[in-house]
């Protein structure tokens, strides 16, 4: 019996020996090709940096941009340089390919019948595919409510936090939901729970538009029937003996 | 604003070339001219200037032979016509530099929308000050009441005459005269719209000027008709004249920070406004109320572009009753260098930092018609007084620019 589990734990201790000791070439390869990959990207990231820089392509970029546009290219690079932000574009893709090769390496290396690559790589790239939904529906998110929120005040609607936290919320659940679509978790629940959640807040937008912007409708029904109508009389206010206010001119 | 003419030149380098420029040639472009609006100036212009040769560059206007009021008739580029009106964009410029080096004139009076409007004071101050004066860009003062532009009072005005120091009441202006060398100057800094949707390119004269230590002359030009944009919102306009400003400060930061700027002459007394309050306060009422609206909204914004001091004040200012409610003319300049920094630093989006200043600006305007009261004296006094707290806080935006990343309470 002894001599039974001694012999089981044997054979145990040695599948794991030689596991780790194919395995552990695997993680030295992943490490070079990560390590290589990275210095060449450094590399090309240094060349291209200095090639945008003398061709002055951050101020070329900032002579074609207008100030309201939401696609300028300053406003998404780091330290709002373009050049900074294609330099590190160049960086991160060679580290990607390197961790990719990486696997690669380390899934011919472990086992002749596993297939970790064959799983680990296109559900890495999902995840790659999430985080970068994320962080593309943060920032479309955070721009878009702060339009919506300057552009209702702007209006003097009194209602304007609301609606920037109504779009922020609608960018951001969609953002999430397509994200966790990406990653296919929760698939048919997530799709529900998506509509429910965009159709309620779409609702409760158009629920609080629709009441909040009540005067502002009629306020400009009536102008818009008040506008066509001249008065031949100098005076606008005969009835009520008010002078009019003398008009604002901004130019 | 102050109806006292002013004559006097603002920079003070002589020029050489006073003495060959008389009785040489104008050249007068008028971009937005009608055959009647043509007629009415070539007869003004024959009765300011007699015995002058004068080309006279309307759009689509043939290429006439002198006649015996020596106007000679050319044809303005109609091909690059903008569609501003209110004011000269770089466009117009441009267009009217080009032809008076191609025309070789010693003098261009630019003329915009509803020229006719413009008095024969003004006509005669604007062509003199660059013919027989020393001016290289003469611009009008035209007589404003205090309810008309604001932008200019508040913002352009101000911030021109501390950067650059240059008094124009109206940088962006409706009318100008310059010599030719400005001409010179204005090609090589002015540029047309790229197409697509981009908004017209303005340029800033008065910059420009300064920037070459050219003079730059005020001409008071009495009464005239100014055109009003009429197919776009105010926060559209004002982002796109401010975004515009800005831009040009950024490019021009080694000079401002170097050049010093007098404080503008302002009476010593606040004169007390003869108008009643009523119907000014009824329009502040809702303007502070508006501001309240935009502190409440607005604050998360503001911060990100303003010191921890100035949104103490603009606080302060928002639980104001309207009957108080004021903009210290300090706070205001802070607040508009503040907004500069940004831009320049891309603090925020720059449509969004420009979107922010609207309600501060309106604040202002709300203040400045409770200041004033419906009294143009008042109202000048003000604006006088806005435009020396500009000079005042000029350092702060120098230091900040400098080191913006220094601890500013």
């Amino acid at each position: 019996m002894g001599q039974q589990i001694e012999s089981a734990l044997r054979q145990s201790m040695h599948r794991v020996l030689v596991v780790l000791v194919s395995f552990l070439p695997g993680v030295l390869v992943f490490l070079v090709a990560v390590i290589l990959l990275t210095a060449l990207g450094m590399f090309l990231a240094a060349i291209a940096r200095r090639l945008l820089l003398a061709a002055r392509f951050d101020e070329r970029i900032a002579s074609r941009e207008t100030t309201d546009s939401p696609a300028n290219f300053s406003d998404w690079a780091p330290s709002h340089s373009p050049t900074l932000l294609i330099s590190r574009v160049i960086l991160w893709a060679c580290i990607l390919l390197g961790v990719a090769i990486g696997i690669s390496a380390v899934d011919a290396s472990y086992s002749a019948n596993s297939k970790l690559s064959e799983f680990l790589l296109p559900y890495l790239t999902h995840v790659l595919g999430a985080i970068l939904l994320l962080f593309a529906g943060t920032l479309v998110a955070r721009f878009l409510s702060r339009s919506v929120l300057i552009g209702a005040v702007n209006a003097q609607l009194q209602y304007a936090r609301f609606l920037s936290l109504g779009v922020k919320w609608l960018v951001l659940v969609l953002t999430a939901a397509m994200a966790l679509d990406h990653l296919q978790i929760g698939g048919v629940i997530i799709e529900l729970a998506f509509g429910i959640l965009f159709g309620g807040i779409v609702l409760t937008l158009s629920l609080a538009i629709g009441l909040g912007s009540r005067d502002l409708v009629s306020r400009s029904i009536e102008k818009s029937i008040e506008k066509p109508v001249t008065r031949p009389d100098p005076s606008p206010f005969p009835d009520t003996g008010e002078t009019p206010r003398p008009k604002l001119r901004h130019f | 604003m102050s109806t006292s003419p002013i004559t006097e030149p603002l920079n003070a380098e002589p020029t050489q070339a006073t003495a060959t420029r008389t009785g040489a040639t104008l050249l007068v472009c008028l971009p937005s001219a009608t055959a009647e609006i043509l007629q009415t100036m070539r007869e003004r212009l024959a009765s300011a200037l007699p015995g002058q040769t004068i080309f006279i560059a309307i759009p689509g206007g043939s290429v006439e032979p002198q006649s015996s009021d020596g106007i000679t008739t050319i044809d303005y580029p109609s091909t690059s016509r903008t569609a501003t009106g209110w004011a000269l964009t770089a466009v117009d410029f441009l267009d009217s530099s080009q032809l008076a080096v191609e025309y070789d004139a010693a003098a261009t009076l630019v003329l915009g929308a509803e020229a006719t409007s413009l008095s024969m004071t003004g006509l005669q101050g604007l062509i003199n000050a660059v013919l027989n004066g020393k001016a290289d860009l003469a611009l009008p003062r035209y007589q404003t009441g205090p309810h008309d532009a604001l932008v200019s009072s508040s913002l352009l005005y101000p911030l021109t005459h501390a950067l650059f120091g240059a008094t124009a009441h109206l940088p962006l202006p409706l009318d100008a005269a310059f010599s030719s060398r400005m001409a010179k100057r204005l090609i090589s800094t002015s540029r047309k719209p790229t197409g697509g949707t981009q908004s017209e390119p303005l340029v800033w004269p008065v910059a420009e000027a300064a920037v070459a230590s050219f003079i730059v002359q005020e001409i008071h030009a009495g009464d005239r008709t100014l055109p009003q944009p009429s197919d776009r919102d105010l926060n559209e306009l004002l982002a796109e004249i401010v975004g515009s400003l800005f831009s040009d400060i950024e490019t021009k930061a080694t000079f401002w920070q170097r050049a010093r700027a007098a404080m503008p002459a302002k009476p010593s007394q606040e004169p007390t406004p003869v108008a009643s309050q009523a119907e000014e306060l009824q329009d502040v009422r809702e303007m502070a109320e508006n501001f309240r609206l935009a502190y409440t909204n607005l604050q998360e914004i503001w911060a990100l572009v303003l010191p921890p001091q100035s949104l103490l004040g603009l606080k302060r200012i928002s639980r104001a009753p309207a009957e108080d409610f004021a903009i210290p003319a300090d706070l205001w300049a802070r607040t508009v260098y503040d907004f500069v920094l940004a831009y320049h630093l891309r603090t925020i989006n720059r449509g969004h930092l420009l979107g922010a200043l609207t309600p501060l600006y309106l604040a202002w305007v709300a203040s400045h018609l409770r200041r004033s009261a419906g009294d143009a004296a008042a109202a000048a006094f003000h604006v006088e007084e806005t435009a020396a707290a500009f000079v005042a806080e000029k350092p702060y935006i120098v230091s900040r620019w400098r080191w913006p990343d220094r601890f500013n309470p």
